[in-house]
């Protein structure tokens, strides 16, 4: 008994310990309020919609595509993505955009869109840089 | 409605099956054969309704909420099927069929096994009811009728013929925002089309079509196995509460074990087919995303594999009279297998997980959420409390102790790990149920160790004796492997050059797992080849692991434009992006480059059209594949255009006054046409717009126009080169009276004497030995199922 309680038990409090740390080290907040995105220096998933009538920009010589995103309290911010615009943007309203806000843009690695669901069933498509 | 009547006498039977089958565990003395009548019928409803099911997907019954919403009437025999299984009714259908089909298997198995059939069957006839009770009507039926709940139809998919009538007009509306036309389907629509004697079915002649991401060979085979390995998970679950029930544990462990490796092996290969469709038809580059769909069906397999380990020690230390190993180990694993692909269906159906997903899907409703985490519960109720019921029975008569360097320790020490790895993956996919996520790089750095771990018990709990290894045995057996795996190390980080201490540690590790694999996989096939499959399917995962080591560490990536007919270097091979040809009836486009190495030429023809279904861009890439590398091509983007983006935007309104590099802009007011009619009718149209510009003391007076030919508009600019400035609209909008313009220097943009330049962007990748990664789990696939004939034989003795 003891010999299998001491390998295996040394394994388990060994990873336990690492998965806690690397946890609080990669664990990544959603945050649906812009002014705590704002705010906060950390990286984030702000998630809210893509304000259609200002457009997006797509900029091919620095490889980035930038558009504006509002919360539900009605705030906006400029998102700047590195890399190109993703597959169903267009169609969609609803995005979750992973990255930082400084100097008054918000810098993001990754957005995840979601088509309206208003007509049609949610599906989602995935950019990553 | 016949779909629904079969559903719920289904359920009715299969509640009626438990009944009987725990009667008969009892000992009551006539009611064997009326459970397997019950079981029987229960099986036979479920059948007919996916057989109804089927047929009324291939003859397009719109009449049914979920065949309007998943299926169209334009797709290939083979995807229209695939619809079956695209939404959460159909998926769930799915599965409740392979559960009652495994289920008559599982019947006549148990059947010829003493009294295990009734113990058993009481289980899984439970499982299968509340399978049953989520498609039933109440819930997710596939067969709930299309205007029981009020909804918008779009008017293009009505046929036409009905559309004039005046019972009708009323239900119609019109969205201006998305510029379409609907028609509000619902009980009253029903009841205004029934009384004019309009079937539903000759009323919508189309439905919403098939997600095009969906639209694939792999959505054809990757779901109905996935449910397939779902619905197996189910078996040695049952199993292990047989064995709770009877208080005896010797036996199950040999009944259950085909079953367990027949089970682990489809869940595997579906979950690898899934990263094969994600790699050759997505277009990011890889296969394995850390995905919480993805993960959440890896957690239950690993928990699969470390069960299979843990009863191969159980078996052995019982034969010829021994005691138990690993007795509630076993039954634990067994259990918590199952639960966990129950956890993983609340996980992604729930959805709890919302955003964190690309996978995620509509909400389902409170009744739904609230029946999956009774589902969940009441198995994991189940099978924890049966566990603790018979705790201390089992505390007493089965607990014992390993040496150090015996299989058995090493095998224990080996499923540890991989439990290790499921929960690390357990806890990273279910961070979004708390509101916050982990990155991929959470996953990539634990289970980087785990694998590292693995290999090497791998090798030794093969190496190593059961009961007890003498140490100078152990160092004889294992020379050649240690001295192969060292070789091939070098090799890697000389000739490969991996640098990184983690992926050489992992080289070294999984070399010596498939060296060990192989020189006994060699010294077997001599003899009895049934032998095999263990080692088999070790080397398939050391070759696994060795792919993904090399593609991780080690693929180069990187972005170019291709103009056309331009040569272009990238990584190491010579592109020529040559033109495009259009395909499946003009709908889509293959973008085609010559790849150039040396004196061979071949063709990469990566993929971009506009889906219908939601007006998107959509990309799959193309791949050059090859037994040391893949060299993958994605489309980004493709423009023909000379069009300048880059300029000063402008959005004015009649008498605006603004100022480009020094010059004064004033928009006048719009010129419309004479004659309104044209505009009125969908005719040709001209709309101008007055501009004056004030420059250095001179006045220009320009005009650029929007000509509209009844289908879109299309804007000419104007060009003053004398002062460098080019005017061109973006947009008009005739309600609030402003244009949108883009103002730009014409010397600082593009001339506008030369043909527009055809430029493809693509993202190419070098992905060095991927195919390792897929032979690696045909390999897998291979020992499993050479390991479930073997022990399936035995199971009878």
């Amino acid at each position: 008994m003891k010999n299998k309680y001491m390998f295996g038990g040394a394994i388990i409090i060994v990873f336990l310990a690492v998965m806690i740390f690397l946890f609080t080290q990669t664990n990544v907040q959603y945050e649906s309020s812009f002014a705590k995105v704002m705010q906060t220096g950390k990286t984030v998933k702000a998630t809210g919609s893509w304000v259609k009538e200002r457009n997006y920009e797509i900029d091919k010589t620095n490889n980035l595509f930038s558009f504006y995103m509002k919360d539900p309290e009605g705030n906006t911010m400029k998102v700047i993505y590195h890399g190109a615009i993703p597959n169903n943007f267009e169609s969609s309203t609803s995005v979750v955009v992973t990255g930082k806000y400084h100097d008054g843009n918000f810098h993001a690695s990754d957005i995840l869109t979601k088509c309206p669901s208003k007509y049609q069933d949610q599906a989602g498509k995935k950019a990553n840089s | 409605m016949i779909g629904n009547i079969l559903l719920t006498l289904g359920l009715l039977a299969g509640v009626f099956t438990v009944i009987m089958y725990y009667l008969t565990y009892r000992g009551y003395q006539n009611t064997l054969s009326l459970s397997r009548i019950g079981f029987h019928t229960t099986a036979v409803m479920v059948i007919a309704s996916a057989a109804l099911l089927l047929y009324s997907v291939l003859t397009h019954q719109y009449q049914y909420k979920y065949i309007y919403n998943y299926s169209g009437s334009d797709l290939p025999t083979g995807l229209l099927m695939s619809t079956f299984y695209a939404g959460q009714e159909g998926s769930f259908m799915l599965w409740t069929f392979f559960t009652a089909v495994i289920g008559l298997i599982l019947l006549d198995y148990t059947s010829k096994r003493g009294d295990l059939e009734p113990r058993v069957m009481m289980i899984f006839s439970l499982v299968l009811s509340f399978l049953l009770i989520m498609v039933s009507p109440l819930l997710k039926s596939p067969f709930n009728f299309i205007w029981l709940e009020n909804d918008f139809i779009d008017l293009k998919n009505i046929n036409q013929a009905f559309l004039s009538l005046p019972a009708l007009q009323s239900f119609i509306f019109t969205d201006p925002q998305a510029n379409k036309q609907f028609i509000q389907m619902g009980k009253e629509l029903h009841a205004v089309l029934v009384s004019n004697n309009i079937s539903i079915n000759d009323f919508i002649i189309q439905g919403k079509g098939l997600n095009p991401l969906l639209q694939n060979f792999w959505m054809q085979i990757h779901p109905p196995i996935l449910f397939t390995g779902f619905a197996m998970s189910a078996v040695p679950f049952s199993f292990a509460l047989a064995a709770i029930l009877k208080n005896e544990y010797r036996d199950w462990v040999k009944q259950a074990m085909p079953w367990i490796l027949a089970g682990t092996c489809v869940l595997g290969l579906a979950i690898m087919l899934g990263g094969y469709w994600a790699y050759g038809v997505l277009g990011w580059g890889g296969y394995w995303g850390w995905d919480p769909v993805e993960n959440s069906s890896l957690v239950p397999w690993i928990v699969g594999v470390a069960s299979i380990h843990t009863i191969l020690v159980q078996k052995k230390t019982q034969e010829k009279g021994g005691g138990s190993r690993f007795v509630k180990t076993n039954l634990i694993l067994s259990i918590m297998t199952f639960v966990l692909v129950l956890y993983s269906t609340f996980l992604t159906r729930s959805g709890i997980l919302g955003d964190a997903s690309v996978h995620s899907f509509a909400e389902p409703g409170m009744a739904v959420y609230l029946f999956l985490i009774i589902f969940l519960g009441l198995f994991t109720v189940i099978g924890i409390g049966g566990i603790v019921y018979r705790w201390k029975f089992l505390t007493e008569h089965f607990t014992f102790e390993e040496n150090v360097l015996s299989r058995e320790l090493a095998l224990f020490t080996g499923s540890v790990a991989l439990i290790a790895a499921a929960i690390i993956v357990a806890v990273g996919t279910s961070a979004p149920i708390f509101g916050t996520t982990v990155q991929t790089s959470f996953y990539n750095e634990l289970n980087l160790p785990i694998a590292i771990i693995i290999g090497f018990l791998n090798g030794m709990s093969i190496l190593l004796k059961w009961k007890h290894t003498e140490g100078k045995q152990l160092w004889k057996q294992s020379q050649f492997a240690v001295i192969s795996t060292v070789v091939l190390t070098l090799l890697v980080i000389f000739i490969g050059g991996v640098h990184e201490l983690m992926l050489i540690i992992l080289t070294l590790s999984s070399s010596f797992a498939f060296f060990v694999n192989t020189e006994i996989a060699y010294k077997i096939f001599k003899g009895k080849k049934t032998h095999l499959g263990a080692y088999v399917a070790h080397i398939g995962i050391s070759l696994f692991l060795i792919g993904v080591l090399a593609t991780a560490g080690h693929s180069q990536q990187k972005q170019v434009d291709l103009v056309k007919g331009q040569k272009v270097n990238v990584l190491g091979h010579e592109l020529t992006f040559v033109g495009y040809t259009p395909f499946d009836n003009g709908k889509k486009y293959h973008m085609n480059i010559e790849v150039k190495d040396g004196n061979n030429v071949r063709v990469v023809s990566p993929i971009m059209f506009i889906a219908e279904f939601n007006n998107s861009l959509m990309r799959e890439p193309d791949i050059l594949v090859g037994l040391t590398k893949d060299f993958y091509v994605a489309p980004v983007s493709y423009s023909d255009s000379q069009e300048n983006q880059q300029g000063t935007p402008a959005t004015m309104k009649g008498g605006d006054k603004t100022t480009f590099e020094g010059k004064e802009v004033t928009f006048n007011k719009f010129v419309l046409p004479k004659d309104m009619s044209a505009m009125q009718s969908g005719g040709k149209f001209r709309i101008g717009v007055d501009m004056t510009i004030s420059y250095q003391g001179k006045d220009y007076k320009v005009e650029p126009y929007m000509e509209n030919e009844g289908q879109g508009p299309t804007y000419f600019p104007v060009e003053l080169k004398d002062i460098d400035l080019k005017i061109s609209i973006t947009a008009m909008n005739a309600t609030n009276a402003e244009v949108s313009l883009l103002f730009s220097s014409i010397s600082k943009g593009q001339s506008t004497a030369t043909a527009p330049k055809e430029i493809l962007t693509i993202d190419a990748s070098i992905k060095p030995f991927i195919s390792l990664v897929w032979i690696g789990v045909l390999t897998l696939v291979a020992g499993f199922i050479i390991s479930a004939f073997r022990r399936s034989k035995e199971s009878l003795v």
